[in-house]
């Protein structure tokens, strides 16, 4: 066994608990979240948003009707597509939970969802200043812009929900069945536009003739691959923030149960030791 | 030195700037939430939890 003090050094302890012969030869583990994988991720994910802040401000070409407004959406449109990954993630990791039940599965629904809500801040708030130019109004209750707005509504009723102070197994099976509706949820916003007479622009690249191209086509697929390196990179982190907020439950969880068996350990002693000493001993 | 010239002359800069400086602020302070999180949780559980070290 190996006991952890808050510096995160390790000492030897024997099988049975007691305190080793003194420290282990082990390297210290860093107390974080960070390892090769994310470091890596990280570094691919900083050169990438370098390139879009070139393609995207300086090579791409303003547009012939919005202007530079178009810039907006090398950030708005990847945003979008990735709030929609994290809404996948996190409907597939919940049927995953139910299904198998097993704690990795209930951590990554808890990241997909947190990092989804993020990106639909950035969706919501880079809409509104790109429809301000465009449309002439930050906001309209457009099909597109509601269905969005009862996504992130969705998203942190489903984050409000995993904060509940229940039974960690009641809580998480909840939230699951919540996280089942984000993908029915995530269609409907992406066919809003199609479904209803909507003030936003119809799909760009998911059609046949593209109504982009040149360097403003290139502008957004760096997009896409530098926000998808920065979703990866936060996704990578905050399942293992999760999977760590588990672990402490449990931590503190057995803490309090011995503390409980050593309460309850010399009452039980003297209780005991009362009846060896005369009292009544049951059939 | 022209695409340097164009981009500050650009139409609608206050709102491109916005959008790309908020998104910047919103992710960048998530991440370092989430960093700050996972080192705090760190130090309250076991090396051997830490599967990724």
């Amino acid at each position: 066994m190996t006991a952890i003090t808050p510096a995160g050094t390790s000492r030897g302890t024997s099988p049975s608990g007691a305190p080793g012969p003194g420290p282990v030869t082990r390297p210290t583990v860093p107390a974080h979240t960070g390892s090769r994988g994310t470091r890596v991720v990280g570094w691919a994910a900083v050169a990438g948003l370098a390139l879009l802040l070139l393609y995207g401000l300086v090579v791409s070409p303003a547009d012939v009707e919005m202007g530079d407004a178009v810039r907006l959406m090398y950030v708005h449109v990847p945003s979008a597509t990735y709030l929609y990954v994290g809404c996948f993630i996190t409907t597939v990791a919940s049927a995953l939970w139910l299904w198998k039940r097993t704690p990795g599965w209930d951590a990554l629904a808890e990241a997909g969802a947190e990092v989804a809500l993020v990106f639909s801040f950035v969706v919501l708030l880079t809409g509104s200043l790109w429809g301000r130019p465009t449309w002439g109004t930050y906001w309209v209750w457009d099909a597109r812009l509601t269905s969005t707005a009862v996504l992130t509504a969705l998203l942190a009723g489903y984050l409000a929900l995993r904060r509940l102070d229940l039974d960690p197994d009641a809580r998480s099976t909840r939230a699951a069945v919540l996280g089942l509706l984000l993908v029915p949820n995530v269609v409907v916003v992406n066919r809003s536009v199609s479904w209803w007479r909507s003030l936003h622009q119809d799909a760009t690249l998911a059609r046949i003739d593209p109504t982009i191209e040149g360097d403003m086509l290139v502008a957004l697929m760096v997009g896409f691959l530098a926000i998808g390196l920065v979703f990866t990179w936060l996704m990578m982190h905050r399942f293992r923030v999760a999977w760590l907020e588990q672990q402490a439950d449990r931590v503190d969880l057995d803490a309090a149960l011995a503390a409980r068996r050593a309460e309850a350990s010399p009452a039980a002693g003297a209780a005991g030791a009362d009846d060896r000493d005369g009292g009544e001993v049951p059939a | 030195m022209t695409g340097v010239t164009a981009t500050l002359a650009m139409t609608h800069a206050g709102y491109v700037a916005a959008g790309w400086l908020a998104s910047a602020a919103l992710i960048g302070g998530y991440a370092v939430s989430v960093v700050r999180r996972g080192r705090k949780l760190s130090r309250q559980v076991p090396s051997e939890e830490r599967r990724w070290s």
